[in-house]
Parts: structure tokens; sequence; C-alpha cells
């Protein structure tokens, strides 16, 4: 009872806050039909999802290595782009895995490199020169084979070629396989070896180069790489030899199918890229935390660059999959049960039509992800290392914990889930290069009312500014009723940014280590 | 009697700051010692040098007949070196259970060392799913302590057991300190030399950076002048 008592009145300003908020958004909800304030409450909740996925990685990172990944917008819109891909042109998809997959072979070794590297003893000089050497070798042999494997791609500059083009055919259900390119001067064979080979000297250069740094080197040699590098090689070839009928069974895929398969490959590449980020850039920087700062933000500016580049700067949709797409018989839907089985693209709630994608599956998708991240914390042991090491890195390690392993766990799964935002996104938001930016942004937003390293702040921060965003726009269209005004005042489309910075502004004035974040100390 | 741990002219930096000036010392297998110094003295470093927190630019710390300085301190750590730092540095998010079942090494630790911990500090039992952030200062110390001993450490780093802590929980520390001392090798950093003097066999005298000197506890016991140049009125 006393414990209860001492909660309340501690935290009496936040609670204050919570009540204030709350009676706004009942006094927000008495303005509109039922109807129109459930589906705006839907919409709010919706934004929502998507910038809790950007946010819950930004948290995660932020609070347990103090790096502020600027470059995570730009992981959300790579995450899009890749699903697109293989949503769009699974062709594509299928072409690119041989030779990244070969050219990992070697890369993937890397343990083994340095053993060897650390039993042979050259002079100083030599040391210094052949690394270089190595790597001047690997970009010729590269050149040669890895950069002439045929992929087929789209082409920004033709409009009949371009990514509008094609998801407009997939929309219409037009799509078919474009014509698969082949080799051209080079056997297929000799292009895989070369690129295998290309990889190792790769691998073998880096090796040198670390040699020279001073890393250790493992004493045993390392069966788990062995075994990562011999998968990577039956993968390459496997899909290389399989190309025409995978490309076909993908094709001929549902579109609900592939677009979950998208959703998965976007998230693992996200994974991987994110593990790849932290190794090479931000773990060699972690006593230069501006410098973290300052890589974070190049790579978005690179980010946005490639995907112009690749795809094209102009803006494009993303068809939503066919179990969000039906719109003949017996739709829009009533109940559950209609829902299913006519796949259709709005269901009637509350006497209204909701889009079944926009304004439910995003928002299932976000709180399966709010649950899955939350018992990772809670009930696995790599969980209660993170939330150790949010608080004291230093003791983590002085336990015989490696916190480096865990960090790049981290910022790979952050990255991820910022993956899975953007393609999950795609379908209602759109592909463009500047979608990265303006989600960090809100993410950001949401992170400082929530309190920057909190989980479930990242949550409720992220939930406050999708309600608070679509409310404004909703009152934009029909007006409010405010006192001593002779019209209804209707919210101008610049206000609904600056809405939810007000909000910040304001709940960092009263909280200023935000709603559910620890004071500093 | 072999030596568990030695050090030989540590020197260390934090920052631009030369903290460590020469620090050398042995703690032999099975005993007890104690560093002794003023404040800011470097006591408090000479642990964390140890471990690797604030790696040595000079000087060799040998764990068991291995050099160990340089080494990555979760790899000192894991060696079975366990540290219970002057703030407690308790986990506040995590649960006492968690706090202990995080420093296990393997799989089973907590369960097979549940019966030594709560011997030991049986309120912990009691608390065991409470968070850390509801625990008084005293029960922190304790499961701090615990917490060094679920895996099987040969060597525990203490910092300031006694530090503001009232005179029955001192008491209850010296005890439980003095228990587990019978199957690991301890080196303790405590200001009260009253506390130091009970517990420890050897000691070591830190000042401005420098070990100056060393020997038996006993010894310096009766040595007034030496308490007095160094470690001020006792």
């Amino acid at each position: 009872m006393n414990d209860l008592r001492e909660t309340l009145i501690r935290n009496r300003t936040r609670l204050i806050v919570l009540a204030v908020l709350a009676f706004l958004f009942i006094s927000a909800t008495q303005g509109m039909e039922t109807d129109e304030w459930m589906i705006t409450v839907l919409r709010g909740l919706a934004v929502g999802a998507v910038t809790f996925l950007v946010a819950s990685g930004l948290s995660l990172i932020l609070g347990l290595m103090d790096v502020l990944n600027l470059a995570h917008g730009e992981m959300f819109m790579i995450g899009a782009y890749v699903g697109w891909t293989i949503y769009v042109r699974p062709d594509t998809f299928v072409d690119v895995i041989p030779p990244l997959a070969l050219l990992s072979v070697g890369l993937a070794l890397a343990p083994l490199w340095r053993f060897l590297v650390a039993r042979v003893s050259v002079s100083d000089r030599l040391a210094r020169l052949w690394p270089w050497l190595v790597l001047v070798g690997a970009v010729a042999v590269l050149y040669l084979t890895f950069a002439r494997f045929p992929i087929a791609r789209w082409d920004p500059g033709v409009y009949t070629e371009s990514p509008i083009s094609y998801s407009l055919a997939l929309s219409q259900g037009l799509l078919t396989p474009p014509a698969a390119p082949g080799f051209e001067g080079i056997s297929p064979l000799a292009a895989m070896i070369g690129t295998v080979v290309g990889g190792m000297l790769l691998g073998l250069a880096l090796a040198g180069f670390s040699a020279r740094r001073g890393l250790t080197a493992t004493a045993r040699l390392p069966g788990r790489a062995l075994a990562i590098a011999g998968l990577l090689l039956v993968v390459g070839a496997a899909v290389y030899w399989t190309n025409t009928p995978l490309t076909e069974w993908l094709f001929d895929l549902n579109t609900t199918y592939r677009f979950f398969l998208a959703m998965a490959v976007a998230t693992l590449v996200g994974l991987i890229l994110g593990a790849l980020v932290e190794i090479t850039m931000i773990r060699p920087l972690y006593a230069r935390p501006i410098y973290q700062l300052m890589i974070t933000l190049g790579l978005s500016f690179i980010g946005i660059e490639v995907v112009r580049a690749v795809w094209g700067r102009p803006e494009f949709t993303v068809p939503k999959p066919a179990l969000f797409g039906g719109s003949g018989e017996g739709c829009p839907a009533e109940g559950l049960a209609a829902l299913l089985e006519n796949q259709c693209s709005t269901v009637l709630l509350f006497g209204s039509r909701v889009r079944t994608y926009n304004e439910i599956f995003i928002i299932l998708v976000g709180l399966v992800v709010l649950v899955a991240v939350w018992l990772l914390l809670q009930r696995t042991r790599i969980g209660m290392i993170i939330r150790a090491g949010v608080q004291d890195r230093e003791m983590v390690e002085a336990l015989g914990i490696n916190v480096r392993r865990v960090f790049t766990f981290v910022f790979a799964l952050g990255v991820a889930l910022a993956a899975l935002g953007g393609i999950l996104a795609a379908p209602s938001m759109g592909l463009s290069p500047s979608m990265g930016t303006q989600l960090l942004l809100l993410a950001l937003i949401a992170l400082a009312i929530g309190g920057l390293t909190s989980f479930p702040g990242a949550a409720a921060g992220a939930v406050l500014v999708g309600l608070l965003q679509q409310f404004i726009i909703k009152y934009g269209q029909i007006g409010i009723d405010l006192p001593f005004l002779a019209e209804p005042f209707k919210p101008s489309p610049p206000l609904v940014p600056a809405s939810t910075v007000l909000l910040m502004v304001i709940i960092l004035l009263i909280l200023p280590q935000g709603l559910f974040g620890r004071a500093e100390h | 009697m072999t030596n568990l741990l030695e050090a030989h002219s540590l020197h260390t930096f934090i920052g631009q700051f030369h903290i460590l000036e020469g620090v050398d010392l042995e703690v032999p297998e099975g005993s007890i010692t104690v560093l002794l110094g003023r404040n800011g003295a470097g006591k408090t470093t000479t642990l964390k040098t140890l471990l690797g927190l604030t790696p040595p630019r000079r000087g060799k710390v040998l764990f068991a007949g291995q050099e160990i300085q340089g080494r990555q301190s979760f790899d000192i750590a894991s060696m079975g070196i366990g540290f219970v730092p002057e703030h407690r540095a308790i986990f506040r998010d995590l649960t006492v259970e968690e706090n202990l079942k995080i420093a296990e090494r393997r799989k089973g630790d907590f369960g097979r060392k549940a019966d030594l911990i709560f011997g030991l500090f049986p309120d912990l039992k009691r608390l065991i799913h409470l968070s850390g952030a509801n625990l008084s200062g005293g029960q922190q110390q304790m499961l701090s302590v615990a917490r060094a001993l679920v895996p099987d450490n040969r060597l525990l780093l203490i910092d300031e057991p006694s530090e503001g802590l009232a005179p029955v929980i001192i008491e209850q520390m010296m005890k439980a300190i003095r228990e587990l001392s019978a199957e690991t090798t301890v080196l303790l950093v405590e200001q009260n030399f009253l506390v130091a003097s009970q517990l420890a066999e050897r000691y070591v005298i830190i000042e401005e950076g420098q070990s100056v000197k060393q020997g038996l506890m006993a010894d310096l016991a009766g040595d007034k002048a030496t308490i007095h140049r160094y470690l001020g009125a006792a």
C-alpha cells in the first residue's frame, strides 16, 4: 500500500502529463462522428506502428552503445526498395544471389586468413606491401569475373523499363518475366570460380591489413567459418543452376506469398547490412563518438544516392498483395470470415470502410514486433545482457561477457526492424528516395517524447506522434469548432509536422527525460 | 604459498592523467590482501587496471602464471576473476535473480551456487523477485558480492565493501568475506582501517599512484608511524 503511494508520488508529473494527453485525446474524438474518429485512430496507430519499427531499433542502439544512427531512416528506405525488388522483380533478386554468395565465400573465411597470416612471418617492408598487391589482384580478378555476372535490371531512364511501369504491370496482373540475360565473353564456370578466388584474395588482403593493426588471430582453425563458407558456396552454385525454374516459380507465386517473402528477405538484408556497418565502420570508432555520428550521417547520404542511381529518382507505388487487394463481389467484407474468403481491400467496421492493409495489417505487424522484441528483451539471456548494458557496459564486461558481440547483434537487429518497417510501409506510403529522412525525423521525435533509450517509451512516443499527426490531418479536412471563432478552424498541412515537434517541446519542458526515460545522473 | 596474482610496475593513464606511476603487488593464493591508502591514491584504478577496464600502458600483470595485461576485460574476467565495484553497479532494470543469473559463465552456475550465496546472505532469498532499483545500499552490496560468487572465480576484487553501510551490515559483510575467503583469494580496497585490519592477512599501501609498502597485516597493526604517515590518523 505504502509502495503504491510512493510510486504515485514519485511519478506525479508523469501521471499528470498522461492524464492531460488522455483528456486531449478524448476531446479530440468529441469533434467527430464515431466512425470518423475510429478510422483516424486506426490510421494514427498505423503511422505509429511504422514509426515504432524505426524508433525501436534507434532507441536500442542509442541505449546500449550511445550511437545515434542517423542512417537509420535510410536503412528503412533500403528495406523498402529491396523488398520492392523481390516483390516486383524476383528475377533480379535471383540473378543477384549467386555472385554475392560466391564473393562472400572468401570473406566468410576471414578467420582462416588471419590464422594463415599469423603463421607466416615476413620482413616488415614486405608485410606492409603484400596486402596492397593482393588487394590490386583481387580487384582485377573481380572486375573480370564478378562484374560480368548477368543481372536482369530495370532502367529508370526509360519509362517502359522503369520501376514505375513494372509496379503498374504487377498491379494490373500483367507482369511477365522479362528476358533473362546471359554471360558475355566469359564462361559461367570461369566467372564463378573467378569470383570465389577474387573473394578469397580480398579476404586475404583484409587479413593482411588487420594483422598490421595488431589484431590477434585465433589459435585454432575455426570450423564454423569453414561451414559458413561451404554453405555460401553451395547456395551460390545451386541458385545459379536453378536460376530459370526458380525465377518462373517466383513469378507464378501468389503475390501474397511473394510479399511475405519480400518482407523476410528485406529483414534479412537489414540484418546483414547492420552487422556489416557495425563491424566495419562503427566498431573502430567507439572511442570517438563524434566520428561515429558523422559516419552515420555520411552513410545516409550515400544510401539516398545509391537508391537514386539504382531505382531512379521518381516516386513509385508498390501494389498491395492479393490478400489485401480484392474489390469484387462481397467487398467491403462484413466480418473476418468474409474478409478472408473474398480477400477484400476494405472491411466494414463501425459502419464505415477500413482499408485492410493500411489500417489493420500494418498495426498487426507492429504489435507482433512489439511483443517479439519485448519477449527477447525480458525472457532471453541476450535480452538480459542488453538491459544491463544499457545501464552499465563496463560492469557487464567485468562479468566476463563480450559486450562487443552484443553490440553487433543489437545494431543488426535495429537495422533489420527498420528494413522490415520500410517494406511494410511501402504499399501504403509508396517509394521515394526521401522516405527515409521523413521517417527518421518522426522516429527521433517519438524517441525524444518516449525517453530516448526506453523501449516502451519508443512505442508510446511513436503511437502519440502517429495519432497527433492523423488527428491534425483529419481536422484539416473537417475543421474544429473553437470558441470566439466564427468559422471552424482548419489546420493547414504545414501544421502537421509542426504539431509533432510542438508536442515534443511541451513534453520535454515538463518531463526533460521524456515520458518513460530515466533521469540522467 | 604461490602468488595467484602479481603486478609489476604498472603505469596507467586516464585521458592525459598519469594515475598509476608504478604499482607492484602480489596476492598469494588463498589470502585476503588489502589495498590501503588515502582517497585518490589510485586504489580503485589499481583494481580496474588489473581487470583491464583501464588497461595499463606499461607493466605486467600475471594471473595464475599467465600474462594478462593488454587483454580485453571480458577475457580477463572469464579466466576466473570476480569484480565488486565501488558503487556496486547493480543493474536496476534487472531483478535480483537476473542480476545473479547474468553473471553465469556456464549454464546452471547460479543453481550450483545458490546454497552458498543464500547461506552467506539469507536476505537475498527473500528479495529474489525484487527489481534492482528497489534495494537498499546494504542489500545492493550483498547482491554485488553475491554476483561475483556465481561463477567459479579464483580471485575476487572487492572495492570498498563497507562504504556507506550501517555497522550491523558491515559486520555481516566482514563475516561473509571471511567465509568466502576459505574458497577464493580476495583482493580488497578498504578505507576503514579497523575493518581492513580485522579481515586481511596482507596489505599493500598505495600513495600517489605508487605502491610504497607491503607486508603482513600483523606487522602493520603495531607500526603506528607507518599508519600515521600513509593513512592519516587511524
